[in-house]
């Protein structure tokens, strides 16, 4: 019987490339029963649809389809990138992004260092269970939570004594946009975290407990080395969503007295392609976000490669 | 360095809610349950009661039992790691209990290792000297101190993923000494060497406690470690100590059937045997082979009233011989030891162990040989049938 070795457990001699095509000679089967249906879905669903990017360079006209529209070249960007709305768009859709990046992404990592902290396995389960329990909601329903709760005669008006419509405060729009989002997400995406943290040594804790360690310095001893790359390549993929906030939760949380800040990238697609039917300047702006996305993406994993040791996604 | 009292020390695990609903159907009158080799009451599961123990300045006491037989709690409640539940820890004269661990004094050295593994083997033993608020060249003098010591100088600079075993266990208990503290506790800190490194850090250790002057407390399950390390030997089961003495002490006198079970390998050979007493005499009387007991153990016999009695006999595979007279058995196995060969034997239908050294080997013993094997009275232990417990003691 063969014994199925890793291609880091089978590096004897040779290049690793050359241990890894043997591996995938020897154990070609594995590959093909559990690699193809996942290869075929990606490319049918992921790859074959990319030829509807080039949309964005035509003038897209349903009723004559793709290969027969005009073909425009970068008409489309053209238009978008001079367009005066364009950097108020572009803008609104970092600010939402960045200042939703750096609250919201240190929330689900501050929540699991302290459900790490309760002793009570069942006490643990039940804050856990609560805490996850907003992640099931749609966003939508989300959305009308918190437009009831912040209307003039909602809960939070009612709690501070005034009777504001936050929801038509351009200002109010991206914390009301961002705090929501930690309410709802925090929860789940501290699972991941929570997971990582179990992998940290009871010994080496207590070790830092007899070493004299205060809880923040066994945070930073202990806990934070056992999660950190998890961190890191959770931050790199945060950063290459940067720019793909969904337009829903922007949509049903936008009025018109909050336009300013709530009119964001995915909210002008959906708008100018679903409701004006503008199909390629549509898909250009998208494609544009997206290309924009694929370029924070490489650049944040190279800076993060270069400042932990070599090692990013 | 510094003595150690631990007064009628105990500990017990509440039952969680679940637990604790389960136990509430439990009738009144039912005894209390074992479930393995634990203690369950109302209170919860015991895992360590009545151990009370004194530790001399700089001693060295190991705390040796079979898994979940309390020792490395008895050991982490010293630390502080666990709540004591019942009796009083003092350490110095101070009474320990409620003082954090941080502040007890103590250093303690983990069967994993328990090395920071994103720091070099430099920070990890400075690392409690930092916390502390140590100056940089104190800090830097004891670890260099230290690293020589253990010789581990030339890997200061490594992060522990770069060392083996043996130079992480030194690393960790580099980290341990630097601080000089009162108490050095070690839990089973050679059980994940292989049998050759830990053999050389037991020496390492013996070396090591010669050179720093403090007390060490030290558990293991390994009988070998506890012999060769301890000045006295703490042996423990299901919670209780079942025997305090110096490593000879209870290789020569076990207190119990268990005791003397569990010191000395191969493990003693038990019989089912008759004491009997004549005229002030005691003989033991093995299928029909009589043997006189020593001077020395008739008179603690005598001293304590012993009177004829069945027993279970107890004699070492060292302290059995072969012989031309005396008890039969069938020849086994044999194996070849190198320096001696361990015949089993079946006498009786038990399992004896015979230890014949191979320069004294005389004949050949091939599997279905019947042989006669006896020994002397002044090895023989006599337990008592209804407790286990040593009659001489």
């Amino acid at each position: 019987m063969k014994k199925a070795l890793s291609p880091a457990q089978s590096s004897g001699g040779g290049s690793k490339m050359h241990n890894l095509l043997v591996y995938l000679r020897q154990h070609w089967q594995l590959y093909v029963i559990f690699m193809l249906p996942a290869f075929l879905l990606t490319v049918i669903f992921r790859y074959i649809p990319m030829g509807g990017i080039s949309i964005a360079f035509t003038d897209y006209n349903p009723i004559r389809g793709l290969f027969h529209s005009e073909w425009i070249g970068f008409e489309n960007f053209k238009r978008f990138l001079s367009s005066p709305d364009f950097m108020r768009y572009l803008g609104n859709t970092l600010k939402l992004s960045v200042y939703g990046l750096l609250w919201g992404f240190p929330a689900p990592i501050l929540l699991a260092f302290l459900l790490n902290r309760i002793m009570s396995k069942k006490t643990k389960q039940k804050i856990q269970l609560v805490l996850y329990m907003p992640n099931f909601i749609s966003v939508i329903v989300l959305c009308g939570i918190v437009r009831i709760l912040l209307s003039p005669t909602g809960m939070i008006n009612s709690l501070l004594g005034t009777n504001s419509n936050f929801m038509t405060m351009p200002s109010a729009f991206r914390t009301i946009y961002i705090a929501s989002g930690i309410w709802q997400g925090a929860g789940w995406a501290s699972i991941i975290y929570t997971a990582a943290l179990s992998n940290a040594s009871k010994e080496l804790k207590e070790a830092a407990v007899i070493d004299g360690a205060n809880i923040f310095q066994q945070i930073k001893a202990v806990e934070w080395p056992a999660i950190k790359d998890t961190v890191l390549i959770q931050f790199i993929m945060s950063v290459g969503n940067i720019m793909s906030i969904g337009f829903e939760k922007a949509y049903a949380l936008q009025t018109d007295m909050n336009m300013s800040t709530s009119e964001i990238i995915s909210t002008y697609v959906y708008k100018k392609g679903l409701l004006d039917g503008d199909y390629g300047f549509s898909t250009a702006v998208g494609l544009f976000n997206t290309v924009i996305n694929v370029i924070l993406l490489i650049s944040m994993n190279a800076i993060v490669k270069k400042m932990n040791d070599g090692k990013g996604i | 360095m510094a003595e150690v009292q631990l007064k009628n020390i105990k500990k017990v695990y509440p039952f969680i809610s679940g637990e604790q609903k389960k136990s509430k159907k439990k009738k009144k009158d039912e005894p209390e349950k074992k479930k393995s080799n634990l203690q369950i009451t109302d209170e919860g599961v015991v895992a360590v009661q009545q151990f009370s123990l004194d530790i001399k300045d700089k001693e060295f006491i190991v705390l040796v039992g079979p898994s979940g037989c309390g020792k490395s709690t008895t050991l982490r409640m010293v630390a502080g790691l666990e709540e004591i539940s019942g009796g009083e820890l003092i350490i110095d004269g101070k009474v320990m209990n409620d003082v954090a661990p941080k502040d007890r004094d103590i250093a303690m050295v983990f069967q994993n290792y328990a090395l920071y593994p994103h720091m070099t083997v430099y920070d990890n033993m400075a690392f409690s000297l930092k916390l502390r608020h140590t100056p940089k060249d104190e800090i830097d003098r004891k670890v260099r101190e230290a690293a020589e010591i253990l010789d581990i100088t030339q890997y200061l600079e490594r992060k522990p993923k770069a060392l083996s075993g043996g130079q992480r266990q030194r690393v960790a208990i580099g980290r341990a000494i630097v601080r000089a503290p009162k108490v050095m506790l070690m839990d089973e800190p050679l059980s994940n060497l292989d049998a050759k490194l830990r053999n050389e850090m037991r020496a390492e250790i013996i070396k090591l406690r010669q050179r720093i002057d403090t007390t060490f407390m030290y558990v293991t399950h390994d009988q070998t470690e506890a012999m060769t390390l301890g000045d006295r030997i703490v042996i423990m089961k299901d919670g209780y100590i079942q025997q305090i003495g110096t490593p000879q002490e209870v290789f020569n006198h076990p207190s119990n059937l268990f005791v003397a079970g569990f010191i000395g390998m191969p493990v003693m050979n038990f019989f089912d045997a008759q004491l009997e007493e004549q005229n002030g005499k005691y003989f033991v009387d093995l299928n029909g082979y009589r043997v006189e007991l020593s001077e020395d153990k008739e008179a603690r016999l005598k001293a304590k009233g012993v009177k004829s009695q069945a027993i279970t006999l107890g004699v070492r595979p060292d302290h059995t011989d072969v012989a031309k007279n005396g008890v039969s058995g069938v020849v086994e196995v044999a194996e070849m030891m190198g320096s001696s060969v361990h015949l089993h034997v079946n006498s009786n239908g038990r399992d004896v162990i015979i230890i014949v050294p191979t320069q004294d080997l005389k004949e050949s013993y091939a599997i279905g040989d019947t042989i006669h094997f006896s020994f002397n009275g002044n090895v023989a232990h006599v337990f008592s049938k209804e407790n286990d417990k040593n009659l001489e003691f």
